[in-house]
């Protein structure tokens, strides 16, 4: 057979089909997330041979696996929590076929994925009360206690106010990571690249090839697929973040200090709140609120418990302004 | 089978290498063996070709080397094939023909029966797609050095920089991918590549 057959074969039978990109990048981060699980595994089990053959009786065998039971069960352990899912939100273990619809309450484990249709939108809590949104058409995978993939859509992170302590987490994409430092944050999958709005706090992206840039509040990091970076100021308010406030988990208002409403909503709008006169920020230090605001957004909300008092707001630019009735209109929603 | 096992070594071992090596050996075509498989379904074949590799790589410790290592991941992709189209009842089993008896044995041991006379009795479509699949067996460099040097018209050259190797080891990859070919050619369709080429229509 010389080469002539060969290329007259080859060309006539076609080349092989070539899987869409989308796949490979969704198979390739899946699965070498699942590898990298089996290889933690595989490690674990070698250090707790090692602990039980060095254990020099019963009782050092039985501290031994006392020792390493939390690590075994790690892959099952819950890890968040659905608090919110709106339209076609479902889940999926790594193991199985199929996705199910995911409901709130419901725990999550490492090795499951979340999937959100072009309708859907979700929210989860993370340890330490870390609050993950979903945007529409997103793909997010639970990879460790501490980090998620994502591998498509759009992430929303409010790992709450600056000053509260920090649960670590890396928010894993195609091209790197994103770690926060106390802040509010979305890390989107673009087809040119990642794009990163800080809108509280500080990040960390940390590019697959080893870089590290920081970013603050009000910044946008446009990451293009060759590492480029780019760097733009970006309001903390306004249409493109809509998709957050939607799915915001809500709070319980009862018996809470009106402030600490007024605040809750403030990060959720990425508004500063702030007062048309002094009397109106004594009259909110000694109002306690009563109720529930349970289904209703952020801004809906903000009327609602409003209305049971003499004050009002109104949006101005990148604050909320509160102020007594008359003084204030009600703020566009 | 000394480069699969030597490849599981390092893929248990964490060798972050290793696992690039195994995904871009594997992955394109375990879809291509999943895809027809599924009646198409990409969605399908992606849950398939990820639940395979999956349990690939979590039973490489079982792998004996009885078989190609390719040859075995197939083996575990159909019965995630059968599985997932029994938890999705809507969709359609596709009997190919290669997962007929006496082809399947053909093309996973290489030994065809001799008196099957396949591209006589299949038509042009199924010819140019078992070409293909027999492609796929081959080695994953052999199939892309292949099709680079006789579909795309690459130079040995660039051949040799696609696969990270020099000129000279290109050119005597391209010579046993070559004979590789012929030789499997010859054992599942019982015929030589310029009478399956004629067949084809060429």
């Amino acid at each position: 057979m010389n080469d002539e057959d060969i290329a007259q074969l080859l060309n006539s039978a076609g080349p092989r089909e070539k899987p869409p990109v989308e796949v490979e990048r969704i198979v390739r981060a899946r699965l070498r997330a699942e590898w990298l699980a089996a290889v933690a595994e595989k490690r674990r089990d070698r250090r707790r041979q090692t602990t039980l053959a060095l254990a020099a009786g019963i009782l050092a065998a039985a501290i031994g696996l006392w020792l390493v039971a939390p690590q075994l069960g790690e892959s099952a352990k819950p890890v968040a929590t659905v608090t919110l899912a709106s339209g076609e939100v479902r889940v999926s273990s790594g193991w199985s076929f199929g996705w199910r619809d995911i409901v709130p309450g419901q725990s999550l484990a490492v090795g499951q994925s979340l999937k959100t249709g072009t309708s859907g939108r979700g929210a989860l809590t993370l340890p330490g009360g870390v609050s993950a949104r979903l945007d529409q058409d997103t793909l997010l995978n639970i990879t460790g206690s501490d980090n998620l993939t994502l591998e498509r859509g759009a992430l929303y992170v409010d790992a709450g106010p600056s000053a509260s302590p920090v649960s670590r987490l890396d928010v894993i994409t195609p091209s790197g990571s994103v770690r926060h430092v106390g802040t509010q944050y979305e890390v989107r999958l673009m087809r040119t690249g990642v794009r990163l709005r800080v809108r509280e706090g500080r990040v960390e992206w940390r590019a697959r090839s080893g870089g590290i840039e920081q970013s603050a509040s009000g910044e946008q990091l446009t990451i293009a697929g060759d590492g480029t970076v780019e760097r733009q100021a970006m309001p903390l308010y306004g249409e493109s973040w809509d998709w957050i406030a939607a799915v915001a988990p809500g709070i319980e208002i009862e018996g809470l200090p009106l402030a600490r409403f007024l605040s809750w909503v403030g990060r959720e709008l990425g508004r500063e709140i702030a007062y048309a006169t002094p009397a109106a920020a004594s009259d909110v230090s000694g109002i306690v609120v009563h109720g529930s605001i349970a289904g209703l957004t952020p801004a809906q909300a903000l009327y609602a418990v409003l209305a049971t008092t003499s004050l009002r707001a109104v949006l101005v630019d990148g604050r909320i302004v509160v102020g007594s009735e008359g003084a204030a209109s009600r703020p566009a929603d | 089978m000394a480069d699969d096992k030597q490849l599981i070594r390092r893929l248990l071992a964490g060798d972050e290498r290793a696992f690039d090596t195994f995904f871009n050996a594997y992955f394109a075509r375990v879809y291509r063996f999943a895809l027809p498989r599924l009646n198409g379904d990409v969605e399908a074949a992606q849950d398939v070709v990820l639940s395979t590799l999956t349990k690939a790589m979590r039973r490489l410790s079982e792998f004996r080397g009885d078989s190609a290592l390719f040859t075995w991941i197939c083996q575990i992709c159909r019965h995630e094939v059968v599985d997932h189209i029994r938890a999705r009842r809507r969709s359609r089993h596709v009997v190919l023909i290669d997962d007929q008896p006496e082809l399947r044995q053909a093309i996973d041991s290489i030994e065809a029966p001799e008196e099957y006379d396949l591209v006589e009795n299949y038509g042009r479509a199924e010819t140019g797609r078992l070409v293909r699949v027999v492609l796929d067996r081959l080695p994953s460099s052999y199939g892309d050095a292949l099709e680079w040097k006789y579909i795309e018209g690459e130079s040995v050259e660039v051949i040799g920089e696609r696969l990270g190797i020099g000129t000279t080891a290109a050119q005597s990859l391209l010579a046993r991918a070559r004979i590789a070919f012929r030789e499997a050619l010859e054992k599942v369709f019982g015929a030589e590549a310029a009478d399956i080429a004629s067949s084809l229509g060429a």
